[in-house]
């Protein structure tokens, strides 16, 4: 891991083609290397629209006005060439439904799709698809069709499809927003692994429980303009939240009912402390 | 139906035939069928596919392909028989309707033609596998984005009509009439199909998307990750 | 953005095209509707991306149809071209416009059809299209010493002037219903 940020947007402002606002307002920020960070807001505040950015598909695909930056390992995300840029970023939307090529009539045979495109020698194609599918528990399946798999199975597929690839930064749009609690959880397991392996990690989430476990800091968007990029801790205590009716982790608006703050002077985010700090407060009720 | 398709998974000498000798051997059938229509050429290829059908173990599921157009046949011997321009010789009468011998042997070449289309295309898609076929033909030059299309529209496609089924169940559930009026009916249709287009046109956006991110528009040579030398992966 | 001359998002919509083409066809039966309904998708996929991709997607439509169902639908592959190409260049011309001009376009669709279907009835099955009412037209029609080329007109005349006139006007209604960015998104550069 290098010493300068892995992804840097300098001013980015971006609008749709056909849209007369900005779905991205002056967006700067950067991540270090094998940094975790969360994306909260409202519908519509701009958070897909900055994952399709980080990955060059705004405005490769969609178009319309751009203007600024997006730097990995500082270069223009626009001027990557598409082979280094696929391995370098993946990106895993909302629906799995839609992640699957379609082309592809077993699991083995989808993941390793992204693989044959780019022309990797056959056998280190063997390797990899088998490495990813056992880390992904997914290799009992690898000879049924995408179609027969559950939604929680078709995203673990998608993530699959995507690490193969042995990208450096994954982008994930509310990955668990189809899914049940079981499955999210496994989810979250899948990033804390990659996580420890060192890949940058940025996450769309809702589920502000979990999304706050994992990541090192969020970026907190409200139409298209960034409120906040900080820790969880410090997001989450700010009056915009309650403004733009966010939503925070269930235990933290607890905690602001009760005015229970921790020794930083925030309210708490994470399970185990917000615990802590309301058995501190019930003992101290009860002298 | 899972993936679309005619495939009849079975262990004989034709179904381990390269899926490009097939098609040749499909093509080449039904020309020259259109070249020489004469009865003794249709029979000729008819009897070669209906046995290589047979060694196929698969002359059940061909037998069940010809009846879709055993309508038609029949039609194509009535009409024929009784109006073919060449008509001469009067064969036999049925209910004041004259058959005569000339349209008949039309209709006989005719319906050859046909059935020898049918069982030499046969072969060709109940011994091979769609995605066999397709990786063949890429092999041989064929624009990977073809056989993309090709190789997605059998999986799309069912997917699409389960959709389509439940779309139907939803609508119900929400008061839809599917009976009375032709106009009621017709109605009906645009509440159906409105949705399922909707839907599948964002999913097509994604699902671009996804490949986009999935290196399909790499410019390096491909991999090709099954060796057709191999039966199974 | 371009592989060959197609971007990702066509290579895409073409399958979606015959799956709504095989969804139009589903919904008829289910509807117990006398039509086929069953080139709504190539329709709408020539509106989206233009003549070309219509002709193919209708192409596609009939090989796959032929190549898992029974060929007698590859015979007319020809004429899903036909619906695909006239119906991408009348919206080119804005022929889509307002109801009025869809109308219109409606009718020369379906006479595209019906004229590319003649010669292949005829070449193929000496002029019968396999639907019972128009065959018997069609025998009728012979019967009175009518020249085949005319009574396979009429024969298909009956089996596609409603049904491809009702299949563009729904496209048409569908096509307007769609958010401006997604029809963007498959606009071929």
């Amino acid at each position: 891991m290098g010493s300068t940020e892995k992804i840097k947007i300098e001013s980015l402002t971006y609008a749709y083609p056909f849209s007369d606002k900005n779905a991205l307002e002056n967006i700067s920020f950067s991540i270090m290397p094998g940094e975790c960070v969360g994306i909260i807001g409202r519908n519509g505040a701009g958070k897909s629209t900055l994952c399709l950015a980080l990955t060059g598909l705004v405005p490769k695909f969609f178009k319309g006005r751009y203007s600024g930056k997006v730097l990995l390992d500082g270069e223009d995300v626009r001027q990557i060439s598409y082979e280094k840029l696929v391995t370098k970023i993946g990106l895993v939307l909302q629906n799995p439904f839609s992640q699957i090529t379609g082309a592809r009539i077993t699991v083995y045979e989808e993941v390793a799709f992204g693989l044959e495109n780019l022309g990797i020698p056959r056998d280190e194609i063997k390797q990899r698809v088998e490495a990813v599918l056992k880390a992904l528990d997914l290799w009992e399946k690898r000879d049924e069709n995408p179609f027969e798999l559950s939604g929680g199975q078709l995203q673990k597929l998608a993530i699959a499809s995507v690490l193969v690839l042995q990208p450096e930064v994954l982008v994930l749009d509310e990955p668990t927003s189809q899914l049940d609690p079981g499955e999210t959880k496994e989810v979250f397991e899948i990033i804390s692994q990659m996580k420890s392996q060192g890949i940058t990690i940025v996450l769309v989430e809702h589920k502000y429980e979990m999304l706050v476990e994992y990541v090192d800091k969020i970026i907190f968007l409200q139409e298209g303009k960034m409120i906040a990029f900080d820790e969880a801790e410090k997001i989450f205590s700010l009056p915009e939240i309650d403004e733009y009716m966010v939503g925070e982790p269930i235990y933290t608006k607890l905690c602001k009912k009760l005015n229970l703050k921790n020794s930083r002077g925030y309210y708490p985010v994470k399970f185990s402390e917000a615990v802590g700090i309301l058995r501190e407060a019930r003992c101290g009720s009860d002298r | 139906m899972r993936v679309l398709g005619l495939y009849v998974e079975r262990d004989t000498p034709v179904h381990k035939l390269a899926p490009f000798t097939k098609l040749m051997y499909a093509v080449t059938s039904t020309v020259v069928t259109f070249l020489f229509p004469s009865i003794t050429v249709g029979i000729l290829f008819l009897v070669l596919s209906v046995f290589l059908n047979t060694i196929a173990r698969v002359l059940k599921h061909l037998i069940a392909l010809l009846m879709v157009v055993s309508v038609l046949s029949i039609s194509i011997f009535l009409i024929q028989g009784m109006f073919y321009v060449g008509n001469y010789t009067p064969l036999f009468s049925l209910l004041r309707l004259t058959f005569y011998k000339e349209g008949l042997l039309r209709a006989v070449v005719l319906v050859l033609r046909l059935f020898n289309m049918i069982s030499a295309f046969g072969i060709l898609m109940l011994t091979t596998r769609p995605s066999d076929l397709i990786d063949d033909l890429v092999r041989r030059g064929l624009s990977p984005n073809v056989g993309y299309v090709i190789a997605s529209v059998l999986q799309i496609v069912p997917q699409m009509l389960s959709t389509a089924t439940r779309i139907i169940d939803a609508q119900r559930s929400r008061g839809l009439e599917m009976n009375g009026s032709f106009h009621k009916r017709f109605k009906a249709f645009l509440a159906l199909i409105g949705p399922l287009v909707l839907g599948s046109l964002l999913e097509a956006r994604e699902r671009a998307l996804a490949l986009e991110i999935r290196g399909f528009e790499a410019r390096t040579k491909r991999t090709f990750l099954k060796d057709f030398s191999e039966s199974k992966r | 953005m371009l592989r060959g001359k197609f971007t990702t998002a066509v290579l895409v919509l073409i399958p979606v095209a015959v799956g709504i083409n095989y969804a139009g066809k589903f919904f008829a039966e289910a509807l117990k509707l006398p039509l086929w309904l069953d080139s709504i998708g190539t329709i709408l996929a020539a509106m989206l991306a233009g003549p070309v991709v219509g002709a193919l997607s209708g192409a596609f439509n009939n090989i796959i149809y032929g190549l898992t169902a029974g060929p007698f639908s590859l015979v007319y592959a020809l004429t899903s071209v036909g619906i695909g190409l006239s119906a991408g260049g009348l919206h080119r011309s804005k022929m889509f416009e307002n109801m009025l001009r869809t109308i219109l376009s409606g009718l020369i669709i379906a006479l595209v059809a019906t004229a590319i279907s003649v010669p292949l009835n005829v070449v193929f099955w000496q002029g019968q299209t396999g639907n019972i009412w128009g065959d018997t037209l069609f025998a009728f029609l012979r019967s009175k010493g009518i020249n085949v080329w005319i009574a396979s007109f009429f024969d298909e005349l009956i089996v596609d002037l409603i049904d491809k006139f009702l299949s563009v006007v729904v496209a048409f209604a569908i096509f307007r219903s769609l958010p401006k960015t997604l029809i963007y998104t498959f606009q071929r550069e």
